[in-house]
């Protein structure tokens, strides 16, 4: 018997008992609308936290830490050298080192204003905007020049250090004394406040932050400079550009290689994002396993139904089998109306999961908006907002639709394997 | 004449919880080509389980059966089915119509089922009602039609194939008396047009009078043949 004559007596029969069959699709429209709903909006989730790390973090920038984090705190500092071996690594675009200083005060003598910045970072400029080129959009003012060391620059959060603030700390040329704790030994060791005159060369835009270094808090000094005031070549931080973001891991292994064990921490942004795009998609799988419960329970819908039909249908089978059916030939009919409910519920529920998965994505919106807007680490103004977009993969809807017509195939088998084994002479004498 | 079907030696039981019960207890018969056979005897003789096994929809216990020359034992189910589809074709007591499919599709069924076209099959179908004079009624369900209707669609569709042996299972039996006759009258007009042969099993003796050739089953065993005079019945 032809293909195409079997699915049309398989539609036939399914259009005589509409009730029933549509009550059975539905149950797997509904197993496979939770399906798609929960994959596409946890495709959309993971997406969108993607997107906000990579936005965060600059994928081509490792920051190399003195010390572990897990073998105790020898803290040795980073010198001209390590800089050296680390440029020669293959795939390392750039290298450059800064110290910090903590809790600078700036006082502006013209305005007699005081304020706090976080951390004095002290650079240099060349090598450092070539690791982080684009970081520095001036609200007013250049790069200071090369040979000058009483420049500073001065971040965004520095210049205007609350809200209200609509006029800034200082503009450019202006004369600013810096305060910096200098250690000192004698006559006790303490930390000494001393002041140091610094010519503004310019202001930072508000950038919110890419990564671990928010350079809206800091304000930034010639490396020379520093080095003077505390008489050290030595520096608390490397900052490391690499060309290609793939290579990363590589690379740092290579860093670390340079260093005795335990001596360095090297923040990797691409393995980071990778670990916490490998839980979301752990959450996802979980969240699909559990919407693939609702279809299994379809399948069972299915079976009972296919099994309640074919002792109704006994005699059918009888006189089909009578006028020449091979048993084979009554395992197909039965099959094909198990796959015509699984294909016509599978493709109604992708259509009613991606509708559902838009619900689902405003509902959620509309409860995750932050109810104080804050800087915070990992949001720069341009994300601020958070909107889950479902996203739509092709492969999980294909998977979840070969899924439906799988799950109705397997638990149609029985009860069409039962009709196809019924012996006719019983068939036909059934009532 | 060509020997289309030979029963030796045939024995069929079944098993009803522990009991084993004989229904066939060694029957021997030929059948030739275009021949009229009618198989009567009480109910419980045995008559309808001969059928069966001719019909090649249940298997002997031992004997043999020899169908246009293949023997039945040796076949396949599948080769039964295929069988059944080509060379037998069935009449039943309750007609056996597939009740949501009308006259004109269940006809249809068999060549259907045999993968032929399907606009052959529609031709062949509506000259076969139109042969048993229903082809006024080919779009009517099962339901809309009246008993002696319904057994002729089921005539239409067990002669569709264009098969070797008609088989009929007390084809009268759910008919008033009247509209009983006029099926045998179509069975004995379409044996002659097509010179088929035909195996009509009845407990009614005037129908069972009326074949070449009357098989009398009693407990499972031929009591007797009765073969009508030449030409009586031509």
């Amino acid at each position: 018997m032809k293909l195409s004559r079997i699915l049309v007596m398989a539609w036939e029969s399914m259009k005589q008992r509409k009730l029933r069959t549509s009550l059975t699709t539905l149950g797997v429209v509904i197993g496979i609308t939770a399906v798609i709903g929960l994959a596409s909006l946890g495709e959309g989730f993971r997406l969108e936290i993607r997107e906000r790390m990579q936005q965060g973090f600059e994928l081509d920038n490792l920051t190399i830490i003195p010390g572990s984090l897990f073998a105790g705190l020898s803290r040795e500092r980073f010198t001209d050298q390590d800089i050296q071996n680390i440029s020669k690594i293959s795939g390392v675009k750039a290298a450059t080192q800064v110290m910090q200083i903590g809790n600078v005060t700036l006082y502006n003598p013209d305005k007699d204003k005081t304020v706090q910045a976080f951390v004095a970072t002290a650079v240099n400029f060349t090598e450092f905007v070539q690791v982080f080129p684009g970081r520095f959009t001036f609200e007013n003012g250049t790069l200071p020049e090369q040979d000058r060391n009483d420049s500073v620059v001065i971040g965004y959060k520095v210049n205007y250090p609350t809200e209200n603030d609509t006029t800034p700390f200082a503009v450019t040329n202006d004369t600013i004394i810096l305060t910096l704790g200098v250690f000192v030994q004698q006559p006790y060791p303490h930390l000494e406040p001393r002041n140091y005159n610094f010519t503004v060369a310019g202001t930072l835009e508000k950038r919110g932050t890419p990564g671990i270094t928010n350079f809206d808090y800091w304000i930034f000094i010639p490396l020379e400079t520093a080095r003077k005031i505390y008489d050290t070549l030595e520096s608390d931080l490397i900052f490391v550009k690499v060309y290609d973001p793939e290579e990363s891991e590589r690379i740092a292994d290579d860093i670390e290689g340079l260093f005795p064990p335990y001596k360095v921490t090297i923040l990797v942004p691409l393995t980071f994002i990778r670990q916490v795009d490998g839980i979301l998609t752990i959450v996802q799988l979980f969240l699909m396993a559990i919407a693939s419960i609702s279809l299994l329970v379809a399948g069972i819908g299915i079976m009972n139904i296919m099994t309640v039909s074919v002792m109704e249908r006994t005699r059918e089978i009888g006189i089909l089998k009578a006028i020449g059916a091979k048993s084979r030939t009554v395992l197909t009919l039965f099959l094909s109306e198990a796959v015509l409910i699984g294909v016509i519920g599978g493709l109604i529920g992708v259509l009613t999961g991606y509708g559902l998965s838009f619900g689902l994505a405003y509902a959620l919106s509309g409860f995750m908006q932050p109810q104080h807007q804050q800087d915070t680490i990992f949001q720069t103004p341009e994300t601020q907002r958070i909107a889950i977009r479902p996203a739509f993969s092709v492969g999980w809807t294909v998977i979840a639709f070969v899924f439906a017509v799988a799950v109705c195939i397997i638990f149609g088998l029985y009860p069409a394997r039962k009709a196809a084994k019924l012996d006719p002479v019983e068939a036909l004498r059934y009532e | 004449m060509v020997t289309i079907l030979e029963v030796h030696g045939v024995k069929k039981s079944y098993r009803m919880g522990k009991l084993l019960v004989p229904a066939l207890r060694g029957v021997s018969f030929n059948a030739e080509e275009g021949e009229f056979l009618t198989i009567f005897g009480p109910s419980g003789s045995g008559k309808s389980t001969l059928l069966h096994l001719i019909g090649c929809l249940d298997r002997p216990d031992e004997g043999e059966i020899l169908i246009d020359g293949s023997d039945v034992l040796k076949l396949s189910d599948d080769k039964l089915a295929e069988l059944r589809l080509t060379k037998i074709g069935f009449v039943f007591q309750f007609f056996n119509l597939l009740p949501r499919l009308s006259a004109l599709r269940n006809v249809e069924l068999p060549l259907t089922i045999a993968g032929v076209s399907e606009r052959e099959t529609s031709e062949r179908a509506k000259e076969m009602l139109k042969l048993v004079g229903l082809e006024a009624r080919m779009n009517h369900r099962p339901s809309e039609l009246s008993g002696g209707e319904q057994q002729r669609v089921a005539m239409a569709r067990a002669l569709i194939n264009n098969p070797k042996i008609v088989l009929a299972d007390e084809p009268t039996g759910n008919l008033d008396t009247k509209t009983g006759w006029e099926i045998v009258q179509l069975m004995k007009k379409l044996n002659e047009e097509k010179g088929q042969t035909f195996v009509v099993v009845t407990h009614d003796p005037q129908i069972a009078e009326t074949a070449d050739r009357l098989i009398h089953l009693k407990d499972g065993l031929i009591e007797g043949i009765k073969e009508a005079p030449r030409g009586s019945s031509q």
